[in-house]
């Protein structure tokens, strides 16, 4: 009898577990006007995650007028990309810090995630790529090495910048090296460990020179680690580069990542991971520019005044001054890769507006994201539907071959592509 | 001639498994539902993580729990027709079904992995052991289940 009872408890949970909404369509979360659903709390998160396969001979897809190539392979999770005036291009290897174990459910987490997760050690260096006469890439050597965690790079003038996940680092730089072992000088710490959820700190250059920007992620999904551990993140720093002196340059970004300038309004521009466990589609990634002293939500709203009931206290003051972000990308994409197309090399269709590196999503019972995107742009605004440019990243029955990451534009107009799970970099052209 | 007790068929040098290791997961699931209380009112994270770690550690003793009392139980006809036995192995499914929700419904990030699913789950499975426990209690105590004989003499 007690067992019957416990075999029907068992089937019950199950049950339940199925239970919940049906994925929609992304592409009516596409856009500046998202539909958003009504919140669904799960008593067991669905988690699908993909098995890896590696890439062999084979490579990512694009549609037709564009061609792709490696441009490396075998590295340990290239996750970062960037590119040197004189067109060496910078790889950075980088994994997780270790994290601490705070509830039974991350030491389950940690074993899941891990599964879509390259199982290589990352480097925690940053490696060079340097092309040659004839076109073809040098084999990587290495530029900086004994990283923590890096992410973010930005050259200012002789000073080339990485964003550790704990501290911004000043390296001396002249150009046409391919190695820099001088000690670098702290310019500020940033907020690092013990838990260090979001750990990939994304930098830029404000166009004058004058100051950093760096993407601070939150340390939680949604301040389950509770408040004091989110003390100056989930937010964009503006960082003095002469005094090191930093402020609040954007809040309630939960994870924001791939800063970059718009070319032609010099307005500051992020992608975004929004949070997790409310539903299949909720809440969806985006895409937007960062306003100076503006709020984006995180934890106590999304999309402008849409509380989420998790968080206590709520801070209804905080939430009435939310905006609400320009660009949808759909739910759970993980967008970590933004680059703006100003080049030639590519076909016109591509030019004037914004890249995206989709990572992909593990916490949907659909997969989603796992592509290169491409968002039109006009004066300097989001303007249409966004496409699918490089795909085949997602194989048939749910496997994974790689998940792009960062992106960058080398000097001859290429796209380029970090892909941690791959180990690769992709290079996209205008075909011949 | 002395009454012969039924007896606890999972024992060690004569003493019941179960007995021994129940007052583990039943201090986990009362420990819960006052963790969650003070979880409710505060919103410091730090309750609401130890209830799921007392929910954890409650669930994987039961299973050892479970088991010795399900031997015993089986063990011996006489604690089958103990009305007795009956509610205390009803009742105490329930207490780990429900945990086992209660378990899922703490994995939540936050406020709503304790309120109000998980402090009511918590709440109605302290109810339960108080009727299960008397029961459990009634056993030993009113029909010597366990007990040795040379014990009583």
């Amino acid at each position: 009898m007690t067992r019957a009872k416990l075999g029907l408890g068992a089937a019950l949970l199950l049950a339940l577990a199925a239970c919940g909404p049906k994925p929609i369509d992304p592409h009516r979360q596409i856009g500046a006007n998202p539909y958003l659903p009504d919140i669904h709390q799960y008593l067991v998160p669905p988690m699908l995650v993909p098995k890896i396969t590696p890439w062999g001979g084979a490579t990512p897809t694009v549609p037709s007028g564009l061609k792709i190539q490696a441009l490396a392979s075998g590295l340990k999770n290239p996750r970062s990309l960037y590119v040197l005036p004189n067109g060496d291009i910078l790889v950075a290897e980088a994994g997780p810090p270790k994290t601490e174990i705070n509830r039974p459910k991350e030491f389950i987490m940690s074993l899941v995630e891990s599964q879509a997760h390259s199982k290589t050690k990352p480097g925690n260096r940053i490696l060079l790529i340097r092309m040659t006469a004839t076109g073809q890439p040098s084999a990587p050597t290495v530029f900086i090495d004994h990283l923590t965690s890096p992410f973010g790079m930005v050259l200012v003038g002789n000073d080339f910048y990485v964003a550790d996940t704990n501290a911004v680092l000043k390296f001396p730089y002249q150009a046409g090296e391919t190695t820099i072992t001088a000690l670098p000088v702290k310019l500020t710490d940033l907020p690092g460990g013990p838990i260090d959820h979001h750990w990939t700190k994304s930098l830029t250059a404000s166009p004058d020179g004058t100051k950093l920007y760096a993407g601070v992620g939150s340390n939680s999904n949604i301040t389950e680690n509770g408040m004091p551990a989110e003390l100056d993140r989930a937010s964009v720093w503006e960082i003095d580069r002469a005094t090191g002196a930093r402020r609040l340059y954007a809040t309630g970004l939960r994870n924001p990542n791939g800063l970059q300038f718009e070319p032609q309004t010099h307005v500051l521009w992020a992608v975004v991971n929004e949070r997790d466990e409310l539903g299949p589609d909720l809440v969806p990634d985006y895409l937007t520019s960062v306003k100076d002293g503006a709020f984006y939500g995180w934890p106590y709203s999304y999309y402008g005044q849409h509380v989420d009931p998790r968080v206590v206290p709520q801070r209804p003051d905080l939430v009435a001054k939310a905006i609400p972000p320009d660009y949808a990308l759909s739910s759970h994409v993980a967008p970590l890769g933004l680059v703006f197309y100003n080049a030639a090399n590519l076909p016109p269709a591509y030019r004037g507006g914004a890249f995206v590196g989709e990572h992909g999503s593990w916490d949907r019972s659909a997969l989603n994201g796992y592509k290169v995107v491409y968002i039109p742009f006009q004066n300097g605004r989001p303007n249409g539907m966004a496409q699918d440019v490089v795909t085949g990243f997602l194989g048939s029955d749910n496997t994974v071959r790689g998940r792009p990451v960062g992106l960058a534009i080398d000097t001859a107009g290429g796209l380029l592509i970090a892909d941690d799970v791959g180990g690769a970099v992709w290079r996209v052209t205008a075909a011949p | 001639m002395p009454r012969q007790n039924p007896r606890s068929t999972a024992s060690i040098g004569g003493h019941p498994i179960h007995a021994m290791l129940v007052s583990i997961p039943i201090s986990c699931f009362v420990g819960t539902f006052f963790t969650d209380l003070v979880y409710w009112k505060t919103a410091i994270i730090m309750w609401a993580n130890m209830s799921a770690w007392l929910l954890t550690v409650g669930l994987v003793v039961s299973i050892l729990v479970v088991l010795a009392g399900l031997i015993d139980f089986l063990g011996d006809r006489r604690i089958r027709a103990l009305r007795a036995a009956w509610i205390h192995g009803v009742g105490n499914a329930l207490v780990i079904v429900l945990s086992i929700f209660n378990a899922f419904v703490h994995s939540r990030d936050a406020y709503t992995s304790v309120v109000p699913t998980g402090l009511i789950l918590s709440g109605v499975v302290v109810l339960i052991l108080a009727v299960t426990a008397w029961n459990g209690a009634t056993l030993v105590y009113r029909h010597g289940v366990g007990v040795r004989p040379e014990d009583r003499a």
